[in-house]
């Protein structure tokens, strides 16, 4: 261990920790452009000069390593004074379109400038013109002119991606990052370069323009596109009192977790968000029509179809068809309601088929939780549908949110012939009017609860986003209906939020206890 | 298009990268050794090298665009580089440059229709001590003068 001041604050840190990571360890925050927590130290924008007592020029903290004894000034007079320069000699040559730049309002050059700049230009001579939009891949945009060569890009395509599609060429006022030979940035994981860039020099197409980014909410959220269950955040816009927008969601942004996704998403997670938005079943609709019916009179409608099976010791007749986009909580509960209680005995799931995986985030399960699943204890093999819709009367069907993703066509022709049939959809699909009944549901990003990703891992989750119009996350409705069927009423009514039914969950089924968080 | 690499070459790129520890590290002394057999680096010796060196071929751009001293296209016979910096342009190299200019009816960083002659310009050539100076191929040329350079220029074949 190394005792080292930074600024008349005493820190312990390990030795060979550099003097950023130790001030960061201590609450002080170093200004630095090219310096990632990913990757080695570059040292090459120089905004984190810091002041060393007993070395007669300044250091970089972002890769200097600590030694016992060490005293360090964050706010010295001359390290003030170096950032100014540094920030003059990165402004000099950059444009500063921040009225135009996507970038704006979460640059850190912008910021920096506001914090440790703020003076008066002195650069009199004609701006370095250079190229402002050039396609350098798939969904990615870059301005030469905003570079600050910190090359966090191409340290990230040489060591995460390792397919290099960037490099730079030229030296000195003429150097510029670059494609080679016309190949592009190509990769599942490009969209990361966009929120990697410290300015605004590598844009994203699918985000260019659309808003700016102080309008955004940024909520915590998790990806539930495979099962991975990457940690992200949910950006969304809530509209202007004049005009509402077209959609809520305008970007999905990575957020770090060591243990899960490190500090990246794919490209699938980040851009294949538009079903948050598009085509939203958000009324009930009961033999095809929208009448205006309550939440209460369809949960006692269906609680007494239910147990009018139940009563009839019909339950078997009863059919549930499961997709693992449900929560831990939600499929806790169904396996309490439709196994332990009513035990109807026909229980199976239709997920959307796998794809393939990339060998490194995105697996080849294309819904979040089917390990939560198994480890509740239901089967995922797919059913013999035509055995298992045989003596339905009343069926059950969770549906999924991404429209296409799941083969409907085993049960279609079977619907017709069945009693009674409900389905629970967050969409609109060609399928919902084949049901007697279509419940509209809230999706992963507008609910609470917790899901259990491919390795085991169990992570909750909060709303991201306003369920919209009728929606009703599945776990509230399951209690509702649980409630209503008076079977097991004490049981249910404990539960008033995912958080409640996890507690339960928690004692009753081992793997779930704290160690898999 | 350029010729391969010939299999010599190609051995003696070989017999350099083995005398490190990764074959990358070889970079510079192959690129110099292809630019002296074959007097530049287009992209498809940027490929063959780093086909060779096991590297991707956009390092072996980055390092060639990065040194002046790689010529990224051919050059003439005469591959002459005047100082432009300081210590030369104090003593009239600006003039001298001109001079060349007009001499060989070519701007900086062209080639001469015979493939004779390139004129380059450079940030120093570590011998202010005789400024103003310029290099043809290896070899330097000092206290130069307008005469001086019709001299030296007139006398190459």
């Amino acid at each position: 261990m190394a005792k080292i001041l930074i600024d008349e604050r005493e820190c312990d840190v390990a030795e060979g920790t550099t003097i950023l990571k130790a001030a960061e360890s201590a609450g002080l925050q170093i200004p630095h452009l090219c310096y990632h927590k990913a990757f080695m130290p570059e040292g090459s924008c120089r905004m984190c000069l810091v002041e060393i007592e007993g070395l007669p020029k300044l250091e970089l903290a972002c890769s200097t390593q600590v030694r016992d004894g060490m005293k360090v000034s964050t706010k010295s007079e001359s390290v003030i004074e170096a950032r100014k320069g540094v920030l003059e000699c990165l402004l000099a040559d950059h444009p500063i379109d921040c009225p135009i730049c996507d970038k704006a309002g979460e640059c850190k050059l912008q910021d920096y400038y506001e914090e440790y700049g703020l003076f008066e230009s002195e650069f009199n001579e004609e701006k370095e013109k250079r190229q402002k939009k050039i396609e350098i891949g798939k969904n990615l945009l870059h301005d030469q002119e905003r570079c600050v060569l910190c090359r966090r890009c191409v340290r990230f395509l040489d060591e995460v991606t390792k397919t290099r599609e960037l490099g730079v060429f030229q030296r000195g006022v003429h150097a510029e990052v670059a494609t080679y030979d016309g190949i592009l940035v190509d990769n599942n994981y490009s969209g990361n370069l966009a929120e990697l860039c410290p300015v605004g020099a590598i844009t994203d197409k699918d985000f260019r323009f659309k808003t700016r980014t102080w309008f955004l909410q940024s909520r915590e959220s998790i990806c539930t596109l495979c099962s991975r269950g990457c940690n992200i955040y949910v950006e969304s816009h809530q509209g202007f009192s004049r005009f509402s927008l077209p959609k809520r969601v305008y970007r999905i942004q990575t957020r770090e977790n060591q243990m899960i996704n490190g500090f990246w998403i794919c490209d699938k997670g980040r851009y294949d968000y538009s079903y948050l938005d598009q085509e939203r079943l958000d009324k009930i609709v009961v033999n095809n029509s929208e009448d205006p019916q309550s939440w209460q009179e369809i949960t006692s409608i269906v609680a007494g179809e239910i147990g009018r099976l139940f009563h009839m010791k019909r339950s078997s007749h009863i059919g549930l068809i499961l997709q693992s986009w449900l929560s831990n909580e939600e499929l806790f509960l169904i396996d309490k309601i439709f196994r332990n209680d009513i035990n109807i005995g026909k229980i199976s799931f239709l997920d959307p088929p796998e794809e393939s995986s990339d060998d490194f985030l995105l697996t080849a399960e294309r819904t979040p939780n089917r390990r939560g699943a198994k480890e509740i204890g239901f089967d995922l093999q797919p059913a013999d549908w035509e055995k298992f819709l045989e003596d339905v009367d009343l069926l059950f069907v969770f549906a999924s949110p991404i429209k296409g993703d799941t083969d409907f066509s085993p049960l279609k022709a079977a619907l017709d012939k069945i009693e009674k049939t409900v389905l629970f959809a967050s969409h609109n699909h060609e399928i919902n009017s084949l049901f007697d009944m279509v419940l509209p549901m809230s999706l992963i990003a507008e609910k609470g609860g917790s899901l259990t990703n491919i390795v085991g891992s169990v992570q909750g989750f909060s709303p991201a986003l306003d369920a919209p119009g009728n929606c009703k996350p599945a776990w509230q409705f399951l209690v509702d209906l649980a409630k209503k069927l008076m079977i097991n009423f004490d049981f249910y009514n404990q539960f008033s939020s995912p958080e409640s039914i996890r507690e339960v969950m928690k004692k009753e089924i081992p793997y779930f206890r704290e160690e898999h968080e | 298009m350029s010729p391969e690499l010939t299999d010599q070459t190609k051995k003696k790129i070989e017999e350099i990268a083995s005398r490190y520890a990764s074959k990358e590290a070889a970079l510079l002394p192959v690129l110099h050794l292809v630019q002296h057999e074959k007097g530049f680096i287009s992209q498809q010796e940027e490929k063959q090298v780093a086909h060779l060196l096991n590297i991707k071929p956009i390092k072996v751009k980055e390092v060639v665009t990065f040194y002046t001293m790689f010529n990224q296209k051919e050059v003439g016979k005469y591959h002459i580089q005047v100082c432009s910096n300081l210590s030369c342009s104090l003593l009239g190299s600006e003039s001298l440059i001109d001079h060349l200019k007009n001499k060989l009816g070519i701007e900086i960083g062209e080639t001469t229709s015979d493939k004779k002659f390139t004129l380059m310009t450079v940030e120093c050539l570590g011998a202010c001590e005789q400024a103003p100076c310029m290099m043809i191929n290896f070899d330097y040329f000092g206290n130069l003068d307008k005469e001086k350079i019709d001299n030296i220029l007139d006398n190459l074949e």
